[in-house]
Protein backbone atom coordinates (compact mmCIF):
# COMPACT_ATOMS: atom_id res chain seq x y z
CA UNK A 1 0.00 0.00 0.00
CA UNK A 2 1.37 3.24 -0.94
CA UNK A 3 0.43 6.75 0.92
CA UNK A 4 -0.23 9.38 -1.57
CA UNK A 5 -2.89 11.76 -1.60
CA UNK A 6 -5.76 10.04 -3.52
CA UNK A 7 -7.32 10.52 -6.28
CA UNK A 8 -10.07 13.03 -6.12
CA UNK A 9 -11.24 13.05 -9.65
CA UNK A 10 -11.54 9.16 -9.64
CA UNK A 11 -13.43 9.13 -6.25
CA UNK A 12 -15.78 11.52 -7.02
CA UNK A 13 -16.52 9.79 -9.93
CA UNK A 14 -16.93 6.51 -8.39
CA UNK A 15 -19.75 8.27 -6.22
CA UNK A 16 -21.45 9.99 -8.42
CA UNK A 17 -21.67 6.78 -10.71
CA UNK A 18 -22.80 4.21 -8.03
CA UNK A 19 -25.33 7.06 -6.71
CA UNK A 20 -26.47 7.67 -10.05
CA UNK A 21 -27.59 3.61 -10.03
CA UNK A 22 -28.88 3.21 -7.13
CA UNK A 23 -30.95 6.51 -7.40
CA UNK A 24 -32.62 4.65 -10.48
CA UNK A 25 -33.04 1.50 -8.81
CA UNK A 26 -35.25 2.82 -6.42
CA UNK A 27 -38.27 0.93 -7.11
CA UNK A 28 -36.37 -2.08 -6.17
CA UNK A 29 -35.55 -0.60 -2.83
CA UNK A 30 -39.72 0.20 -2.29
CA UNK A 31 -40.79 -1.77 0.27
CA UNK A 32 -43.60 -4.37 -0.70
CA UNK A 33 -46.97 -4.48 1.75
CA UNK A 34 -46.18 -7.71 2.73
CA UNK A 35 -42.74 -6.41 4.86
CA UNK A 36 -43.87 -6.93 8.12
CA UNK A 37 -45.17 -10.14 7.47
CA UNK A 38 -43.85 -12.79 4.82
CA UNK A 39 -40.94 -10.71 2.22
CA UNK A 40 -37.54 -11.87 3.22
CA UNK A 41 -36.13 -8.65 5.19
CA UNK A 42 -32.90 -9.79 3.49
CA UNK A 43 -34.46 -8.30 0.02
CA UNK A 44 -36.39 -5.63 1.54
CA UNK A 45 -35.16 -4.01 5.08
CA UNK A 46 -31.71 -5.07 5.01
CA UNK A 47 -31.47 -3.16 1.40
CA UNK A 48 -33.35 -0.41 2.62
CA UNK A 49 -31.56 0.05 5.47
CA UNK A 50 -28.29 0.03 4.15
CA UNK A 51 -29.37 2.79 2.02
CA UNK A 52 -29.90 4.83 4.40
CA UNK A 53 -26.65 3.89 6.46
CA UNK A 54 -25.10 5.19 3.84
CA UNK A 55 -27.24 7.82 2.10
CA UNK A 56 -27.19 9.20 4.88
CA UNK A 57 -23.24 9.42 5.94
CA UNK A 58 -22.76 10.68 1.95
CA UNK A 59 -25.42 13.92 2.31
CA UNK A 60 -23.73 14.43 5.39
CA UNK A 61 -20.23 14.50 5.08
CA UNK A 62 -19.51 14.60 0.84
CA UNK A 63 -17.17 17.69 0.10
CA UNK A 64 -19.51 17.78 -3.49
CA UNK A 65 -22.65 19.51 -3.09
CA UNK A 66 -24.42 18.54 -5.99
CA UNK A 67 -23.26 14.64 -4.83
CA UNK A 68 -25.06 15.28 -1.19
CA UNK A 69 -28.09 16.81 -2.68
CA UNK A 70 -28.66 12.93 -4.23
CA UNK A 71 -27.51 11.35 -1.52
CA UNK A 72 -30.06 13.29 0.55
CA UNK A 73 -32.65 12.38 -1.72
CA UNK A 74 -31.98 8.34 -1.25
CA UNK A 75 -31.99 8.91 2.71
CA UNK A 76 -35.52 10.97 2.30
CA UNK A 77 -36.73 8.31 -0.08
CA UNK A 78 -36.04 5.60 2.77
CA UNK A 79 -37.13 7.36 5.44
CA UNK A 80 -40.56 7.80 3.35
CA UNK A 81 -40.53 3.71 2.68
CA UNK A 82 -40.74 3.46 6.07
CA UNK A 83 -43.58 5.87 6.60
CA UNK A 84 -42.05 8.34 8.98
CA UNK A 85 -41.05 5.56 11.16
CA UNK A 86 -44.27 4.03 11.47
CA UNK A 87 -42.66 0.81 10.13
CA UNK A 88 -40.62 0.40 13.29
CA UNK A 89 -43.27 0.53 15.28
CA UNK A 90 -44.96 -2.66 13.29
CA UNK A 91 -42.16 -4.02 13.21
CA UNK A 92 -41.18 -3.96 17.03
CA UNK A 93 -44.67 -4.95 17.65
CA UNK A 94 -44.63 -7.71 15.28
CA UNK A 95 -41.38 -9.17 17.10
CA UNK A 96 -40.22 -7.29 20.84
CA UNK A 97 -37.71 -9.22 21.28
CA UNK A 98 -35.57 -8.72 17.58
CA UNK A 99 -32.59 -6.90 17.56
CA UNK A 100 -32.69 -5.45 13.75
CA UNK A 101 -35.39 -2.80 14.29
CA UNK A 102 -33.47 -1.19 16.54
CA UNK A 103 -30.69 -1.52 14.63
CA UNK A 104 -32.48 0.10 11.36
CA UNK A 105 -34.89 2.33 13.97
CA UNK A 106 -31.08 4.42 14.83
CA UNK A 107 -29.84 4.76 11.30
CA UNK A 108 -32.45 7.35 11.14
CA UNK A 109 -32.70 8.54 15.00
CA UNK A 110 -28.86 9.34 14.40
CA UNK A 111 -30.12 12.04 12.02
CA UNK A 112 -32.77 13.26 14.01
CA UNK A 113 -35.80 11.20 12.59
CA UNK A 114 -38.33 9.61 14.99
CA UNK A 115 -40.99 8.30 15.86
CA UNK A 116 -42.82 8.76 19.28
CA UNK A 117 -44.11 5.57 19.32
CA UNK A 118 -41.38 3.49 17.98
CA UNK A 119 -39.34 5.60 20.94
CA UNK A 120 -41.81 4.11 23.47
CA UNK A 121 -41.31 0.85 22.46
CA UNK A 122 -37.69 0.58 22.41
CA UNK A 123 -37.46 2.23 25.48
CA UNK A 124 -39.22 -0.55 27.10
CA UNK A 125 -38.17 -3.54 25.19
CA UNK A 126 -34.35 -2.94 26.01
CA UNK A 127 -34.89 -2.26 28.99
CA UNK A 128 -35.32 -5.88 29.74
CA UNK A 129 -32.88 -8.58 31.64
CA UNK A 130 -33.67 -10.28 28.49
CA UNK A 131 -32.07 -7.66 26.06
CA UNK A 132 -28.93 -7.87 27.98
CA UNK A 133 -28.21 -11.69 27.36
CA UNK A 134 -25.09 -12.34 25.23
CA UNK A 135 -25.82 -12.40 21.58
CA UNK A 136 -23.78 -15.23 19.72
CA UNK A 137 -22.35 -12.81 17.14
CA UNK A 138 -19.97 -10.06 18.77
CA UNK A 139 -20.20 -8.13 15.98
CA UNK A 140 -23.64 -7.82 15.29
CA UNK A 141 -24.30 -6.89 19.25
CA UNK A 142 -21.62 -3.49 18.38
CA UNK A 143 -24.19 -2.94 15.81
CA UNK A 144 -26.83 -2.99 18.49
CA UNK A 145 -24.91 -1.36 21.04
CA UNK A 146 -23.89 1.64 18.20
CA UNK A 147 -27.95 1.69 17.73
CA UNK A 148 -28.57 1.80 21.04
CA UNK A 149 -26.26 5.12 21.12
CA UNK A 150 -27.51 6.87 18.14
CA UNK A 151 -31.30 6.40 19.78
CA UNK A 152 -30.22 7.41 23.60
CA UNK A 153 -31.11 4.40 24.94
CA UNK A 154 -28.58 3.02 27.43
CA UNK A 155 -26.28 0.80 26.50
CA UNK A 156 -26.87 -3.08 27.50
CA UNK A 157 -23.52 -4.07 27.34
CA UNK A 158 -19.52 -2.20 27.50
CA UNK A 159 -18.92 -1.40 24.30
CA UNK A 160 -14.94 -1.65 24.99
CA UNK A 161 -15.34 -5.46 26.61
CA UNK A 162 -17.71 -6.85 23.37
CA UNK A 163 -15.20 -5.33 21.15
CA UNK A 164 -11.97 -6.85 22.85
CA UNK A 165 -14.37 -10.50 21.87
CA UNK A 166 -14.75 -9.58 18.12
CA UNK A 167 -12.62 -10.62 15.06
CA UNK A 168 -11.11 -7.05 15.49
CA UNK A 169 -10.71 -7.16 19.25
CA UNK A 170 -8.70 -10.50 18.99
CA UNK A 171 -6.14 -9.29 16.98
CA UNK A 172 -6.20 -13.01 15.47
CA UNK A 173 -3.31 -14.42 13.08
CA UNK A 174 -3.92 -11.80 9.81
CA UNK A 175 -3.24 -15.40 7.50
CA UNK A 176 -6.26 -17.19 9.61
CA UNK A 177 -9.32 -14.97 8.43
CA UNK A 178 -12.01 -16.76 6.24
CA UNK A 179 -14.55 -14.30 4.62
CA UNK A 180 -16.71 -14.15 6.93
CA UNK A 181 -14.61 -13.19 9.51
CA UNK A 182 -13.26 -10.26 7.08
CA UNK A 183 -16.56 -9.18 7.02
CA UNK A 184 -16.44 -9.52 10.24
CA UNK A 185 -13.42 -7.34 11.00
CA UNK A 186 -15.02 -4.49 8.33
CA UNK A 187 -18.18 -4.30 10.33
CA UNK A 188 -16.13 -4.04 13.97
CA UNK A 189 -14.67 -1.11 12.13
CA UNK A 190 -17.98 0.18 11.22
CA UNK A 191 -19.54 0.01 14.39
CA UNK A 192 -16.58 1.17 16.36
CA UNK A 193 -15.97 4.17 14.44
CA UNK A 194 -20.18 4.57 13.58
CA UNK A 195 -19.65 4.03 9.84
CA UNK A 196 -16.21 6.25 9.73
CA UNK A 197 -17.62 9.36 11.43
CA UNK A 198 -15.67 8.98 14.65
CA UNK A 199 -12.66 7.70 13.37
CA UNK A 200 -10.58 8.68 16.43
CA UNK A 201 -12.25 5.66 18.41
CA UNK A 202 -9.86 3.27 16.22
CA UNK A 203 -7.07 2.92 19.06
CA UNK A 204 -3.99 2.98 17.87
CA UNK A 205 -3.25 -0.71 18.87
CA UNK A 206 -6.07 -1.80 16.55
CA UNK A 207 -5.07 0.97 13.35
CA UNK A 208 -1.39 -0.36 13.39
CA UNK A 209 -2.98 -3.79 13.08
CA UNK A 210 -4.78 -3.01 10.07
CA UNK A 211 -2.27 -1.15 8.89
CA UNK A 212 -0.27 -3.65 8.86
CA UNK A 213 -2.44 -6.47 7.28
CA UNK A 214 -4.97 -5.02 5.45
CA UNK A 215 -3.15 -4.55 1.98
CA UNK A 216 -2.85 -8.49 1.98
CA UNK A 217 -6.32 -9.07 3.02
CA UNK A 218 -6.87 -6.28 -0.28
CA UNK A 219 -4.84 -8.29 -2.85
CA UNK A 220 -6.37 -11.53 -1.83
CA UNK A 221 -10.14 -10.49 -2.21
CA UNK A 222 -9.04 -8.49 -5.20
CA UNK A 223 -7.68 -11.57 -7.11
CA UNK A 224 -11.10 -13.28 -5.63
CA UNK A 225 -12.89 -10.00 -7.54
CA UNK A 226 -14.75 -9.88 -4.49
CA UNK A 227 -15.68 -6.47 -4.57
CA UNK A 228 -18.01 -5.78 -1.85
CA UNK A 229 -15.30 -6.70 0.52
CA UNK A 230 -12.62 -5.14 -1.56
CA UNK A 231 -14.93 -2.01 -1.13
CA UNK A 232 -15.60 -2.88 2.69
CA UNK A 233 -11.42 -2.80 3.13
CA UNK A 234 -10.68 0.12 1.06
CA UNK A 235 -13.61 1.57 3.40
CA UNK A 236 -11.77 0.49 6.68
CA UNK A 237 -8.40 1.80 5.02
CA UNK A 238 -9.67 5.45 4.66
CA UNK A 239 -10.52 5.12 8.72
CA UNK A 240 -7.05 5.14 9.29
CA UNK A 241 -5.07 7.88 11.18
CA UNK A 242 -2.65 9.47 7.93
CA UNK A 243 -5.36 6.70 5.39
CA UNK A 244 -2.47 5.05 3.14
CA UNK A 245 -4.34 5.55 -0.75
CA UNK A 246 -3.25 2.53 -2.76
CA UNK A 247 -4.24 3.53 -5.98
CA UNK A 248 -3.64 0.26 -7.76
CA UNK A 249 -6.75 -1.55 -5.69
CA UNK A 250 -9.18 1.85 -6.32
CA UNK A 251 -8.25 1.60 -10.03
CA UNK A 252 -9.08 -2.13 -10.20
CA UNK A 253 -12.56 -1.20 -8.27
CA UNK A 254 -13.29 1.46 -10.60
CA UNK A 255 -12.72 -1.23 -13.64
CA UNK A 256 -15.19 -3.61 -11.66
CA UNK A 257 -18.06 -0.64 -12.08
CA UNK A 258 -19.89 -0.90 -15.27
CA UNK A 259 -20.63 2.19 -17.19
CA UNK A 260 -24.22 2.77 -15.38
CA UNK A 261 -22.31 2.82 -12.57
CA UNK A 262 -23.42 -0.86 -10.69
CA UNK A 263 -20.66 -2.16 -9.03
CA UNK A 264 -21.04 -6.55 -9.01
CA UNK A 265 -20.72 -8.22 -5.63
CA UNK A 266 -18.42 -10.50 -7.47
CA UNK A 267 -16.77 -11.13 -10.57
CA UNK A 268 -18.79 -9.61 -13.38
CA UNK A 269 -22.31 -8.29 -13.12
CA UNK A 270 -24.93 -11.30 -14.06
CA UNK A 271 -25.74 -10.85 -17.99
CA UNK A 272 -29.34 -12.01 -18.03
CA UNK A 273 -30.57 -8.46 -17.80
CA UNK A 274 -33.25 -9.67 -15.30
CA UNK A 275 -33.36 -5.98 -13.13
CA UNK A 276 -34.14 -8.22 -9.63
CA UNK A 277 -31.11 -10.48 -10.59
CA UNK A 278 -29.20 -7.27 -10.94
CA UNK A 279 -30.77 -5.35 -7.94
CA UNK A 280 -29.53 -8.43 -5.62
CA UNK A 281 -26.38 -8.62 -7.40
CA UNK A 282 -25.01 -5.26 -7.10
CA UNK A 283 -26.88 -3.29 -4.59
CA UNK A 284 -24.94 -3.78 -1.73
CA UNK A 285 -21.15 -3.25 -3.63
CA UNK A 286 -22.89 -0.17 -5.21
CA UNK A 287 -23.35 1.29 -2.08
CA UNK A 288 -20.16 0.63 -0.49
CA UNK A 289 -18.25 1.95 -3.32
CA UNK A 290 -20.09 4.89 -2.65
CA UNK A 291 -19.35 4.60 1.00
CA UNK A 292 -15.68 3.98 0.35
CA UNK A 293 -14.89 6.33 -2.21
CA UNK A 294 -16.51 8.88 0.21
CA UNK A 295 -14.28 7.88 3.03
CA UNK A 296 -11.06 7.92 1.22
CA UNK A 297 -11.96 11.53 -0.48
CA UNK A 298 -12.21 12.99 2.55
CA UNK A 299 -8.88 11.13 4.01
CA UNK A 300 -7.50 12.54 0.67
CA UNK A 301 -8.69 16.25 1.87
CA UNK A 302 -7.29 15.59 5.21
CA UNK A 303 -3.65 14.80 3.87
CA UNK A 304 -3.73 17.70 1.25
CA UNK A 305 -5.30 20.16 4.68
CA UNK A 306 -2.68 18.93 6.75
CA UNK A 307 -3.26 16.90 9.75
CA UNK A 308 -5.80 18.71 12.31
CA UNK A 309 -6.90 17.66 15.65
CA UNK A 310 -10.67 16.15 15.30
CA UNK A 311 -12.91 15.68 13.01
CA UNK A 312 -15.45 18.06 13.05
CA UNK A 313 -17.23 17.72 9.46
CA UNK A 314 -17.90 13.82 10.20
CA UNK A 315 -19.46 14.39 13.73
CA UNK A 316 -22.15 15.70 11.97
CA UNK A 317 -24.16 17.10 14.73
CA UNK A 318 -23.45 14.80 17.29
CA UNK A 319 -20.40 15.53 20.14
CA UNK A 320 -18.30 12.55 19.85
CA UNK A 321 -18.80 10.78 23.37
CA UNK A 322 -22.31 12.12 23.81
CA UNK A 323 -24.90 9.57 24.32
CA UNK A 324 -22.77 6.59 25.59
CA UNK A 325 -25.32 6.08 27.46
CA UNK A 326 -29.06 7.46 28.73
CA UNK A 327 -29.41 10.42 30.93
CA UNK B 1 15.25 -37.15 -6.83
CA UNK B 2 15.14 -33.61 -5.56
CA UNK B 3 11.77 -34.63 -3.59
CA UNK B 4 13.66 -37.65 -2.02
CA UNK B 5 16.96 -35.64 -1.14
CA UNK B 6 14.85 -32.55 0.33
CA UNK B 7 13.14 -35.14 2.53
CA UNK B 8 16.80 -36.46 3.87
CA UNK B 9 17.53 -32.35 4.21
CA UNK B 10 14.37 -32.23 6.02
CA UNK B 11 15.06 -35.54 8.21
CA UNK B 12 18.56 -34.26 8.85
CA UNK B 13 17.34 -30.78 10.03
CA UNK B 14 15.26 -32.53 12.19
CA UNK B 15 17.73 -35.30 13.99
CA UNK B 16 15.98 -37.54 12.34
CA UNK B 17 17.85 -40.89 10.82
CA UNK B 18 20.94 -41.75 9.57
CA UNK B 19 23.97 -39.24 10.11
CA UNK B 20 23.68 -36.94 6.62
CA UNK B 21 26.00 -37.40 3.87
CA UNK B 22 25.02 -34.98 0.66
CA UNK B 23 27.24 -37.77 -1.68
CA UNK B 24 25.72 -40.64 0.38
CA UNK B 25 22.04 -39.30 -0.85
CA UNK B 26 23.14 -37.51 -4.40
CA UNK B 27 25.63 -39.54 -5.70
CA UNK B 28 28.32 -38.36 -7.62
CA UNK B 29 28.31 -40.84 -10.60
CA UNK B 30 24.41 -40.15 -10.78
CA UNK B 31 23.89 -37.89 -14.18
CA UNK B 32 20.67 -36.48 -12.30
CA UNK B 33 23.27 -34.77 -9.50
CA UNK B 34 24.64 -31.99 -10.52
CA UNK B 35 21.09 -30.80 -11.43
CA UNK B 36 19.31 -32.09 -8.29
CA UNK B 37 22.22 -29.95 -6.21
CA UNK B 38 21.89 -26.62 -8.02
CA UNK B 39 17.92 -27.13 -7.48
CA UNK B 40 18.60 -27.59 -3.33
CA UNK B 41 21.51 -24.88 -3.72
CA UNK B 42 22.40 -23.74 0.09
CA UNK B 43 20.23 -26.26 0.89
CA UNK B 44 22.13 -29.35 -0.33
CA UNK B 45 24.67 -28.28 2.60
CA UNK B 46 21.99 -27.50 5.00
CA UNK B 47 22.66 -30.25 7.53
CA UNK B 48 26.31 -29.35 8.05
CA UNK B 49 25.63 -26.01 9.10
CA UNK B 50 24.07 -27.64 12.63
CA UNK B 51 26.86 -26.82 15.22
CA UNK B 52 27.97 -30.31 16.72
CA UNK B 53 27.44 -32.40 14.06
CA UNK B 54 28.51 -36.52 14.26
CA UNK B 55 29.84 -37.09 10.77
CA UNK B 56 31.30 -33.92 8.88
CA UNK B 57 31.53 -32.98 5.57
CA UNK B 58 34.05 -34.99 3.58
CA UNK B 59 35.83 -34.60 0.17
CA UNK B 60 33.11 -36.90 -1.67
CA UNK B 61 30.41 -34.53 -0.70
CA UNK B 62 32.96 -31.13 -1.91
CA UNK B 63 33.05 -33.45 -5.37
CA UNK B 64 29.04 -33.44 -5.53
CA UNK B 65 29.34 -29.19 -5.17
CA UNK B 66 32.10 -28.96 -7.23
CA UNK B 67 30.46 -30.86 -10.38
CA UNK B 68 27.04 -29.08 -9.72
CA UNK B 69 28.81 -25.50 -9.76
CA UNK B 70 30.98 -26.39 -12.79
CA UNK B 71 28.11 -27.84 -14.79
CA UNK B 72 25.34 -24.81 -14.24
CA UNK B 73 26.87 -21.52 -13.81
CA UNK B 74 24.91 -18.51 -14.22
CA UNK B 75 24.79 -17.71 -18.07
CA UNK B 76 24.99 -14.52 -19.27
CA UNK B 77 21.15 -12.53 -18.71
CA UNK B 78 20.27 -14.96 -15.60
CA UNK B 79 17.94 -13.84 -13.48
CA UNK B 80 18.54 -12.34 -9.93
CA UNK B 81 16.67 -15.23 -8.33
CA UNK B 82 19.27 -17.40 -10.79
CA UNK B 83 22.73 -15.70 -9.44
CA UNK B 84 21.92 -15.29 -5.33
CA UNK B 85 20.97 -19.11 -5.68
CA UNK B 86 24.50 -19.81 -7.45
CA UNK B 87 25.71 -17.16 -5.02
CA UNK B 88 24.03 -19.16 -1.85
CA UNK B 89 25.84 -22.79 -3.10
CA UNK B 90 29.20 -21.35 -3.50
CA UNK B 91 28.89 -19.37 0.08
CA UNK B 92 27.41 -22.24 1.48
CA UNK B 93 30.71 -24.07 0.08
CA UNK B 94 33.19 -21.99 1.54
CA UNK B 95 31.30 -22.01 4.76
CA UNK B 96 30.40 -25.15 5.35
CA UNK B 97 32.73 -27.72 3.91
CA UNK B 98 36.56 -27.95 5.12
CA UNK B 99 38.15 -27.07 1.63
CA UNK B 100 40.73 -29.34 0.01
CA UNK B 101 42.80 -26.27 -1.33
CA UNK B 102 41.33 -26.58 -4.32
CA UNK B 103 39.79 -22.62 -5.21
CA UNK B 104 35.95 -22.07 -5.66
CA UNK B 105 33.94 -21.07 -8.50
CA UNK B 106 34.16 -17.55 -7.66
CA UNK B 107 30.19 -16.07 -6.49
CA UNK B 108 28.65 -14.16 -9.12
CA UNK B 109 27.70 -10.61 -8.69
CA UNK B 110 24.01 -10.27 -7.40
CA UNK B 111 22.35 -7.03 -6.97
CA UNK B 112 19.95 -6.48 -4.28
CA UNK B 113 17.97 -3.11 -5.90
CA UNK B 114 14.73 -5.24 -6.58
CA UNK B 115 14.95 -5.44 -2.78
CA UNK B 116 14.24 -2.26 -2.80
CA UNK B 117 11.83 -2.13 -6.14
CA UNK B 118 9.41 -5.01 -5.93
CA UNK B 119 5.86 -4.73 -4.81
CA UNK B 120 5.53 -6.68 -1.77
CA UNK B 121 3.81 -9.77 -3.84
CA UNK B 122 6.18 -10.06 -5.96
CA UNK B 123 9.08 -9.45 -3.75
CA UNK B 124 7.77 -12.10 -1.38
CA UNK B 125 7.62 -14.45 -4.46
CA UNK B 126 11.52 -13.75 -5.65
CA UNK B 127 12.69 -14.13 -1.83
CA UNK B 128 10.35 -17.57 -1.33
CA UNK B 129 12.34 -18.45 -4.34
CA UNK B 130 15.70 -18.05 -2.47
CA UNK B 131 14.40 -19.95 0.33
CA UNK B 132 17.55 -22.07 0.98
CA UNK B 133 19.72 -18.89 1.82
CA UNK B 134 18.01 -18.37 4.94
CA UNK B 135 20.83 -20.12 6.76
CA UNK B 136 23.33 -19.05 9.06
CA UNK B 137 26.27 -16.55 7.94
CA UNK B 138 24.94 -16.58 4.14
CA UNK B 139 23.68 -13.82 2.24
CA UNK B 140 24.55 -11.27 5.16
CA UNK B 141 23.55 -8.52 2.77
CA UNK B 142 20.70 -9.41 1.22
CA UNK B 143 19.60 -10.38 4.59
CA UNK B 144 20.39 -6.63 5.87
CA UNK B 145 17.94 -5.52 2.70
CA UNK B 146 15.63 -7.60 3.59
CA UNK B 147 14.89 -6.50 7.05
CA UNK B 148 13.66 -3.29 6.00
CA UNK B 149 10.95 -4.74 4.01
CA UNK B 150 9.84 -7.03 6.96
CA UNK B 151 6.51 -5.49 7.12
CA UNK B 152 6.49 -6.06 3.76
CA UNK B 153 7.26 -9.83 3.48
CA UNK B 154 4.79 -10.50 6.37
CA UNK B 155 1.95 -8.99 4.28
CA UNK B 156 3.71 -11.81 1.51
CA UNK B 157 3.12 -14.74 4.39
CA UNK B 158 0.02 -13.87 4.74
CA UNK B 159 -1.61 -13.47 1.31
CA UNK B 160 0.53 -16.91 0.66
CA UNK B 161 -1.15 -18.81 3.24
CA UNK B 162 -4.74 -17.35 2.58
CA UNK B 163 -4.16 -18.73 -1.30
CA UNK B 164 -3.00 -21.89 -0.28
CA UNK B 165 0.56 -21.64 -1.65
CA UNK B 166 2.09 -23.37 1.08
CA UNK B 167 5.54 -23.65 -0.68
CA UNK B 168 5.65 -20.08 -1.00
CA UNK B 169 4.46 -19.88 2.47
CA UNK B 170 7.25 -21.84 3.94
CA UNK B 171 9.70 -20.20 2.09
CA UNK B 172 8.90 -16.40 3.23
CA UNK B 173 8.35 -17.47 6.53
CA UNK B 174 11.89 -19.38 6.30
CA UNK B 175 13.29 -15.81 5.48
CA UNK B 176 11.08 -13.87 8.59
CA UNK B 177 12.45 -16.52 10.59
CA UNK B 178 15.77 -15.16 10.25
CA UNK B 179 14.62 -11.63 10.36
CA UNK B 180 14.28 -9.16 13.32
CA UNK B 181 11.23 -7.26 14.39
CA UNK B 182 8.77 -9.63 12.58
CA UNK B 183 5.10 -8.14 13.26
CA UNK B 184 3.93 -9.81 16.74
CA UNK B 185 0.59 -10.38 15.38
CA UNK B 186 1.84 -11.80 12.30
CA UNK B 187 2.06 -15.21 14.70
CA UNK B 188 4.99 -16.69 12.59
CA UNK B 189 5.66 -19.63 14.46
CA UNK B 190 2.00 -20.72 14.56
CA UNK B 191 1.72 -19.81 10.99
CA UNK B 192 4.86 -21.94 10.34
CA UNK B 193 3.11 -25.18 12.13
CA UNK B 194 -0.30 -24.49 10.04
CA UNK B 195 2.27 -24.46 7.05
CA UNK B 196 3.50 -27.42 7.83
CA UNK B 197 0.51 -29.22 8.75
CA UNK B 198 -1.28 -28.11 5.83
CA UNK B 199 1.66 -28.16 2.57
CA UNK B 200 3.73 -30.16 4.65
CA UNK B 201 3.59 -33.35 2.34
CA UNK B 202 5.63 -31.49 -0.26
CA UNK B 203 9.00 -32.18 0.93
CA UNK B 204 10.06 -28.59 0.19
CA UNK B 205 7.76 -27.07 2.79
CA UNK B 206 8.73 -30.04 5.03
CA UNK B 207 12.46 -28.56 4.54
CA UNK B 208 11.80 -24.96 4.94
CA UNK B 209 9.73 -25.10 8.37
CA UNK B 210 12.34 -27.96 9.39
CA UNK B 211 15.27 -24.74 8.64
CA UNK B 212 13.37 -22.08 10.31
CA UNK B 213 13.27 -24.19 13.48
CA UNK B 214 16.38 -25.32 13.35
CA UNK B 215 18.12 -22.78 12.78
CA UNK B 216 16.20 -19.38 14.16
CA UNK B 217 14.15 -21.79 16.74
CA UNK B 218 10.76 -20.41 14.93
CA UNK B 219 7.97 -22.74 14.11
CA UNK B 220 7.56 -24.34 17.38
Amino acid sequence: MTGGHGDPGLLDHMVEASLGWLDGARGSFRLPPDVTTDADPNLTLKPLGELAELSQLIGAVHPREEIRRTARGLFAFAWNETRDGELFAELIRGEPFATYPVELYGVFARAGLRHAEADELVRTTTRLRGWRVAREDHTRTLGVLNAERRIGLRQHADFASVLALTGLGRLPEPWALDRKAAYGITHDVFHLTDWGRDRQRLSPELAGYLRLWLPSWLENWLEEQLWDLVGELLAVTACLPKAPYDPVAWQRLAGAQAADGSVPEMGAAPGSGDPDEMFTACYHSTLVTAFAATLARIAADEAEAGPRGGDPVLVGGRTPGESESAP
Amino acid sequence: MIADAATGVALALRGEGDPYALSGMLRHEDALTPAAVRVLGADALAPYAVEHRAAPAGVDDEAVVRQALMAYPPGDGASEVSLWSYRGLVEAAHAFLPGDGRPWPPAPEAGTAWVGDSPWPKLSHRVSQLAALALPGLASGLAEQLAARTDDLSRGFVRAVRRRDWLQAAGVGRWLARLPDVPGTLGLDSGLAFVHQMGGADPRVALHVAAARRFYGRGG
